[in-house]
């Protein structure tokens, strides 16, 4: 039982329809109790009384006895002549009816009784009386029972017992909803939370309670305005150390230069030259990185995922075609897929992962991207031919500043250890997932985005 | 180098170039790192104070810091635009996207993201200068399509008689489509034609151009000609006849 709702929904029916069971049982007790000392009663009060009025003026003075009665007391007893008969004519109730056929009623009709007891004489929920005549008279009297109890009597025990199924099993459900929903609501803020969503409030999405949900989701609330402080306190200072870093950067890199003026070209200064771009490259790497983790300033928007792959591949090709290390990419894309996303982190995702492959590839050798779907997901798969990473350091690979030992780029410095991690920010951030296989030639990177379902 | 006496040659060209950034000790070193090209540099270090310099002064070319304190470069930016067509170069973090699409979206004709190579942005001002002078050969030439007339002398463009204001990026965008009407012309060229300069990897700047004058066509009410987009190749004018 894996939901709250189903959970709580039938351990209170479960407990309410033990309860009615119980109920029931007991009610059948003390009812059986009741009847038991009317019976007592019958024989020792009204009885002898309508005895003796039968005594006196035989089947008229039974009559006289039973409308002498009064209104309550005459509802509850019927007294049958040798035909079966009520002798105010009335209709008989159920119960009078099936003592009447289980024990043969009246005794003067001689008929035998319905079942054979043999020679059991069972007590009889009944009197007999014997008038002058030698007619037996049967008298019935009935347990006093209200309105309700009589129509239960007759025909109510199922009816109520579904009945009571259906209240209790509407009651349980609402009241299970009523603790569930502010809980899934509760979830799928957090969920909004974890993707980067700080600005999620559940304060009005469960409505202002004053119970201990409603103060949870006050704390909630107060919990994730926290976070986005404290995100955005992140990515000021980010920003303001990426500028304070950068500006003395231009300021050497313009140095530089009006030195290069002065001595002409020197290894040293080209060689300054290298390590200056190059700490720009990581306070870049350093900033997207950060960005992806905290902030986004721009909206989700609907986009075709193979458009958006096949322009950052073009770009690659563009800066893989020339030079020592050029490589071939190849595309195959199966079908149009529609993703919801934030364009710069899915670019980012994308660019990372295919550089990443463009430099661990061969030289001269070829990627192969492919852009596919699976059940509920548009994927992107990225395969390169350097020959893959130990399995062990699989997992590891999309941590930030982590570097394979295998890597022959070792000594060239390329990358600076966050493509992967900004790849695999920027892809959770748009709601996907990312994962590394080792294949026949090389590594794969899969970037799994949720498909928009149409 | 410099020439030994009176005007320098014709290849080589002066400007008057404002740089707004309030970093000033890197303004002077870019005063004094291009001053041997005739470029003459002013600096001013913050959005109030260059806005004021812009009024005071004849500028051919604007370089603005995107990150300034108080008024921000982009609203620089659209304050410059609001009068002036002169070129505009942004300077911007790197890996921040959104501050160089706006700059771009807000009429910049082209961004380096800083710390930039000094070389390269010395090859920038050159090209987008370059390109604001008209070739002699092509002076007095007009190119229309369509209700759209350009006169390449005056670099005035019009519909139908109204008058369209574009940056000199636009215009030349709108100069290589309309001399090959209904060719497709690569990105590559678009970027060299129009920013002076080979497209980099990543680099989105020309479409965003393009969508920029795709719009200020449209709100001029022209709906033919229009710029149709070929994915992965370039753009080309269709409707034009």
């Amino acid at each position: 039982m894996r939901s709250l709702l189903i959970r709580i929904f039938l351990s209170f029916w479960l407990m309410i329809v033990v309860t009615i069971i119980v109920a029931a049982a007991m009610g059948s007790y003390y009812a059986e109790r009741a009847r038991a000392a009317i019976e007592t009663f019958e024989v020792s009060e009204a009885m002898l009384d309508a005895s003796a009025s039968l005594q006196r003026d035989g089947r008229d003075g039974l009559t006289d006895w039973l409308e002498s009665l009064p209104g309550v007391t005459q509802s509850l007893i019927y007294v049958l002549d040798r035909h079966g008969r009520d002798l105010l004519a009335r209709p008989l109730p159920r119960p009078v009816k099936i003592a009447v056929n289980r024990f043969g009623g009246a005794r003067s009709q001689r008929q035998p009784a319905r079942r054979d007891f043999g020679n059991l004489r069972p007590a009889r929920p009944f009197t007999e009386l014997v008038g002058p005549d030698g007619h037996v008279y049967t008298l019935f009297v009935l347990p006093p029972k209200g309105v309700v109890g009589r129509w239960l009597a007759d025909r109510g025990r199922a009816s109520l017992f579904v009945l009571a199924l259906i209240v209790s099993a509407v009651v349980s459900y609402l009241l299970a909803r009523a603790i569930s929903t502010p809980i899934r609501r509760l979830r799928e803020s957090a969920t909004s939370i974890a993707g980067g969503d700080f600005s999620t409030r559940v304060t009005e999405r469960i409505g202002k309670r004053r119970d201990e949900i409603g103060l949870l989701g006050r704390d909630f609330d107060r919990m994730a305005g926290e976070l986005q402080r404290a995100a955005e306190r992140q990515t000021e200072l980010t920003r303001n150390v990426s500028h304070e870093l950068r500006s003395p950067l231009a300021r050497l890199r313009v140095a530089l230069e009006l030195a290069r003026r002065r001595a002409g070209e020197l290894p040293e200064l080209e060689k300054m030259d290298r390590e200056t771009e190059r700490l720009d490259d990581l306070i870049g790497q350093i900033l997207e990185f950060s960005r992806f983790n905290a902030e986004v300033r721009e909206q989700r928007s609907r986009l075709d995922l193979g458009d958006a792959v096949a322009s950052i591949v073009e770009d690659v090709r563009y800066e893989y075609t020339s030079g020592k290390h050029s490589v071939e990419v190849g595309l195959q894309i199966d079908d149009s897929y529609t993703v919801y996303v934030y364009p710069s982190a899915l670019n980012a995702s994308v660019e990372n992962v295919l550089r990443n492959a463009a430099q661990h590839g061969q030289a001269g050798g070829k990627i192969e991207v492919r852009v596919f779907a699976d059940g509920p997901d548009a994927l992107v798969s990225v395969c390169d031919d350097g020959g893959g990473v130990a399995e062990s350091e699989l997992p590891q690979l999309f941590e930030p500043f982590y570097r394979a030992s295998n890597l022959r780029d070792h000594e060239t410095g390329k990358g600076s250890g966050l493509g992967l991690a900004i790849a695999a920010r920027a892809t959770v951030l748009n709601g996907g997932s990312i994962t590394a296989t080792n294949q026949a030639r090389g590594l794969c990177v899969m970037i799994r985005i949720p498909l928009v379902r149409m | 180098m410099t020439p030994m006496h009176g005007m320098p040659p014709e290849s080589e060209m002066s400007a008057e170039i404002l740089i707004i950034d309030d970093d000033r000790e890197l303004g002077d070193m870019l005063r004094e790192f291009l001053a041997p090209d005739h470029f003459r540099v002013s600096t001013a270090g913050s959005g109030e104070a260059g806005l004021e310099s812009l009024e005071g002064g004849r500028f051919d070319l604007l370089i603005l810091d995107v990150m300034l304190p108080g008024m921000s470069g982009i609203d620089v930016l659209k304050r410059v635009r609001q009068r002036s067509d002169m070129p505009v170069i942004m300077l911007t973090a790197r890996g921040d996207d959104v501050d160089r699409i706006l700059g771009l979206e807000f009429g910049a004709d082209d961004y380096l993201a800083k710390p930039f190579n000094p070389r390269e942005l010395l090859a920038r001002i050159k090209a987008i200068l370059r390109r604001a002078r008209p070739a002699p050969a092509e002076a007095g030439r007009r190119l229309a399509a369509g209700p759209v007339e350009m006169d390449l002398r005056s670099r005035q463009v019009s519909a139908g008689g109204t008058a369209i204001r574009l940056t000199g990026t636009e215009f030349e965008l709108l100069r290589c489509l309309l001399s090959a009407p209904g060719e497709v012309v690569s990105r590559d060229e678009l970027c060299r034609e129009a920013l002076g300069r080979r497209l980099l990897p990543y680099d989105r700047s020309i479409d965003t151009h393009v969508s920029n004058l795709r719009r200020k066509l449209e709100n001029a009410g022209v709906d033919k000609p229009s710029i149709q987009s070929q994915r992965g190749v370039g753009y080309r004018l269709v409707g034009g006849d």
